[in-house]
């Protein structure tokens, strides 16, 4: 598996991937005069995770189904499974798997029968008990697979919904917010899973409001008002969304205006340094694996005591808010 | 595993679904079989099969020629039609009472009847009423022509009865007149000229007298053969008999006339005498109200058997449940999966319109199938609504009934947008198969150009298929049968094309 990775952050750029899945080239899609996804082109590897990260209203979505052929793109080319996803064939589409971002099963069917239902959908053979029995053990569901779909709680229905999306097998998985709603245990173990789905070979497109997940994933797309801002890793994207690495530099002493002057003139130290207490300073640097010896030989040469130099690992909220910050600045 | 395995497990996954929910549901189903069987039994038990009786009010005038016992006397013909509420000479009066609701009519006697007739015009009687519904018009009507043909008859029957009376007059006259005739013969073969003169006078004075008198009696009898043409459109036989008679008689006083020549006349007008006697007392002899009512009706069937109220419409009731069943059912099944988003999970799936709407089909099919069983068996086994025909015919008329509601639910399910607006055509459905299909009048009744509605509705071809295997133990008629299984395949063909859109066309 070849997974995109640059040091240099590609804003509007698809990664390039040698062995792609999915593959989407200025897709646009217009409701009227409303534009729900605009110019948006990515690729998505083949046996990877692909997290597409996005406030609610962002177009997340509607770019899903744009990708299973629920929607044709008004503007632009979108290729899954190497064929035009408006026109799957039926085999083609056995090759796939979707949890909408809703409960669209039975109230009035058991846990069971849900997801029965979806088995047969994808016309899986009639000794498929065992298969069934699986997908609502790995839900922990099936204790509850008497009850009546309309009688369990919501995070219980999100459960039953990813259970029906996996029990077929399928190679190339579209999530969309399959974590939402579900307690951290469980939401931990649904990317437990999905990890292993991925490293038996399968490919899964996840969307999810948790920017925290994007850590789980291997590729991130970051989309805002309908645009896809970026696709990277997310180390990646930290990277491009403070314009380098983070080291946080605590001293024995207090800093002074004047050593700090001296730090931010140092060329390894790329943008502006945050004072975080009187005694440390957070600094972004190009790479922090080389910036952290510099910085020990200034201080060093500086007569500066060095209590802990350490790279800081922002949480994806941060960068999240860090990236669209320039858009909700610029209106 | 094969694709066509494949596709018959992801058409049964909607089979099992849909009996599922169905199942889940058991006062629906209860509701479903008991609702129909249980209306039809109460109807079955209420309905009387008597004519409405009308509490009547009569307004007579002081001065009419038509008295209150005649007013009674009239009304017993109809007496079970008519209750006979007052007389009353203000009509004013009686037209506040009928419009209080006291009464349900008033009929208003003609004052100077007598003298209307005389003038060569018809007296009315005058029936008011408040009625507002068409077929309570229409009865009150033929109630108001019941009551003057009762009184007509009754008219007729003292002009007749006045007659048999009058009859024995006449009989003395033709007596006389066979003596004079006699007479007459006796002069002449004895030679006596004046005496045969005499008595050739006095018989044609006695043959006058007949005529006037005695031809409108007979004419009554002789008026039935005239009415059917049995005469051969000739002059009726009477008058035939009495022109004859005059004019033999004058033709005896021409004494031109030979001897035998006027022997031979007395001859046919003896036999012509007797003739006329002898229908006079024929006439006696009959009542006077078989005279003025010669014949009266009466209907046989040679249908297989005579079916109650509740046992004709049960046919109809069952065709028309099965109907907006499966429509309702079937309307609601795919916009429901469109609103809830079940409709993007199949998009996505390998789910292809035919296996979706085959699985629906065959669910609702059965599920349709077994309530027309217990529906059945209730009514032909409980109700004892006669089952003359053959039971494989009648399932497969119900099959076909199901199988065309189920396209039309369909079609209109897929058309629709929300639950409310597939209800709602549901409901047009089922209101058009009540007035169109011939549920509650006969499709003959209906213009031509309407009935082309009608021949678009399941349970017009239900309801006469039905009754045709059920109450008369034919076989269906296999025109209609087709003609039905033929729109269900149209029906079929645009559901299939409307959800293959609705399922594999992206927007």
């Amino acid at each position: 598996m070849a997974l995109a990775s640059s040091s240099e952050p590609s804003q509007l750029q698809p990664v390039q991937v040698e062995d792609s899945i999915i593959s989407a080239r200025q897709l646009t899609k217009k409701f009227g005069d409303e534009t729900a996804v605009q110019d948006v082109s990515f690729e998505v590897p083949r046996a990877s995770i692909f997290g597409f990260i996005g406030p609610s209203g962002s177009g997340k979505t509607t770019t899903v189904r744009l990708l299973t052929g629920v929607y044709t793109p008004t503007d632009g080319e979108v290729i899954v499974l190497d064929h035009n996803p408006a026109k799957f064939s039926q085999n083609e589409r056995a090759q796939l798997g979707y949890m909408p971002q809703l409960f669209v099963l039975y109230p009035n069917l058991t846990v069971w029968e849900n997801l029965n239902f979806a088995a047969s959908l994808y016309g899986m053979g009639l000794f498929r008990g065992k298969r069934l029995e699986a997908a609502l053990r790995f839900v922990e569901l099936y204790e509850h697979r008497s009850k009546l779909a309309r009688n369990i709680s919501g995070g219980m229905l999100r459960r039953l919904s990813l259970a029906s999306t996996l029990v077929h097998d399928p190679q190339l998985l579209f999530l969309d917010e399959p974590t939402a709603g579900i307690d951290p245990v469980l939401r931990r173990k649904f990317w437990d899973h999905f990890r292993e789905l991925k490293k038996q070979g399968h490919t899964i497109f996840v969307t999810t409001q948790y920017v925290s997940e994007a850590d789980n994933c291997d590729l991130v797309g970051v989309q805002n008002n309908g645009k896809l801002l970026l696709v990277d890793t997310p180390q990646g994207i930290r990277h491009h969304a403070y314009g380098g690495d983070m080291v946080d530099f605590r001293t024995s002493q207090p800093f002074d205006f004047q050593a700090e002057t001296m730090l931010r003139s140092l060329p390894f130290v790329l943008a502006k340094t945050i004072r975080t207490g009187s005694d440390s300073m957070r600094i972004i640097v190009d790479q922090a694996s080389t910036a952290t010896p510099e910085l020990m030989g200034w201080a060093q040469q500086q007569n500066i005591q060095v209590k802990t130099v350490e790279e800081y690992t922002p949480s994806f909220e941060d960068v999240f808010v860090e990236l669209v910050r320039p858009e909700v600045e610029h209106g | 595993m094969g694709n066509f395995f494949r596709s018959i497990i992801r058409a049964s996954s909607f089979f099992r679904k849909e009996i599922f929910e169905i199942l889940r549901q058991p006062r629906l189903v209860a509701t479903l079989v008991l609702g129909p069987f249980l209306i039809l039994f109460i109807f079955g038990i209420g309905y009387h099969d008597q004519p409405r009786s009308l509490r009547t009010l009569f307004v007579v005038q002081p001065d009419s020629a038509i008295s209150i016992q005649d007013i009674q006397q009239y009304g017993k013909s109809v007496d079970l039609l008519i209750i006979y509420a007052g007389v009353t000479d203000n009509q004013t009066e009686a037209l506040d009472r009928l419009r209080r609701g006291e009464v349900d009519a008033v009929i208003v006697v003609p004052g100077d009847a007598i003298g209307t007739i005389k003038k060569n015009q018809q007296a009315v009687f005058t029936l008011y009423h408040q009625q507002i519904d068409p077929a309570q018009v229409s009865y009150v009507k033929y109630l108001g022509w019941l009551y003057v043909g009762a009184v007509n008859q009754q008219v007729l029957r003292s002009f007749a009865l006045q007659g048999q009376k009058d009859a024995i007059n006449w009989h003395t006259s033709l007596q006389e007149a066979h003596q004079n005739a006699s007479a007459m013969r006796q002069a002449m073969q004895s030679g006596d000229e004046a005496l045969a003169q005499q008595k050739q006078q006095q018989l044609a004075g006695n043959v006058d007298a007949v005529s006037l008198a005695v031809g409108t009696s007979l004419g009554l009898l002789d008026s039935l053969p005239q009415t059917k043409g049995t005469n051969g459109g000739n002059t009726d036989p009477v008058q035939s008999t009495l022109t004859d008679l005059r004019q033999n008689t004058n033709q005896l006083g021409n004494s031109t006339a030979n001897k035998d020549e006027r022997l031979t006349r007395l001859d046919k007008i003896d036999k012509d005498i007797t003739d006329l006697d002898s229908k006079l007392a024929e006439f006696q002899t009959i009542d006077a109200s078989i005279v003025v009512s010669p014949f009266r009706s009466e209907t046989k069937s040679v249908a297989t058997a005579q079916p109650s109220i509740s046992d004709f419409f049960a046919p109809a009731v069952l065709a028309l449940l099965l109907q907006h069943l499966a429509v309702t059912f079937a309307a609601l099944s795919i916009v429901r999966e469109r609103n809830v988003g079940t409709m993007e999970l199949f998009r996505v799936s390998p789910l292809s319109a035919a296996e979706a709407l085959f699985g629906k089909y065959i669910s609702y099919m059965l599920f349709g199938s077994v309530i027309a069983a217990i529906l059945s068996a209730l009514l032909v086994f409980v109700m004892r609504v006669p089952m003359l025909g053959n039971w494989w015919y009648f399932t497969l008329v119900i099959a076909a009934v199901l199988y065309t509601s189920l396209g039309i639910g369909f079609a209109i399910s897929i058309v629709s947008q929300t639950d409310s607006q597939a209800v709602q055509y549901s409901m047009i459905i089922l209101l058009a198969s009540v007035f169109f299909s011939g549920f509650i009048m006969s499709l003959d009744m209906l213009l031509p150009s309407v009935r082309i509605i009608s021949w678009l509705l399941p349970t017009t071809y239900g309801t006469l298929l039905l009754r045709d295997i059920a109450l008369r133990g034919v076989d269906p008629n296999w025109m209609l049968l087709g003609g039905l299984i033929a729109i269900g395949l149209v029906l079929m063909f645009i559901s299939w094309r409307l959800m293959r859109r609705l399922i594999t066309s992206s927007q």
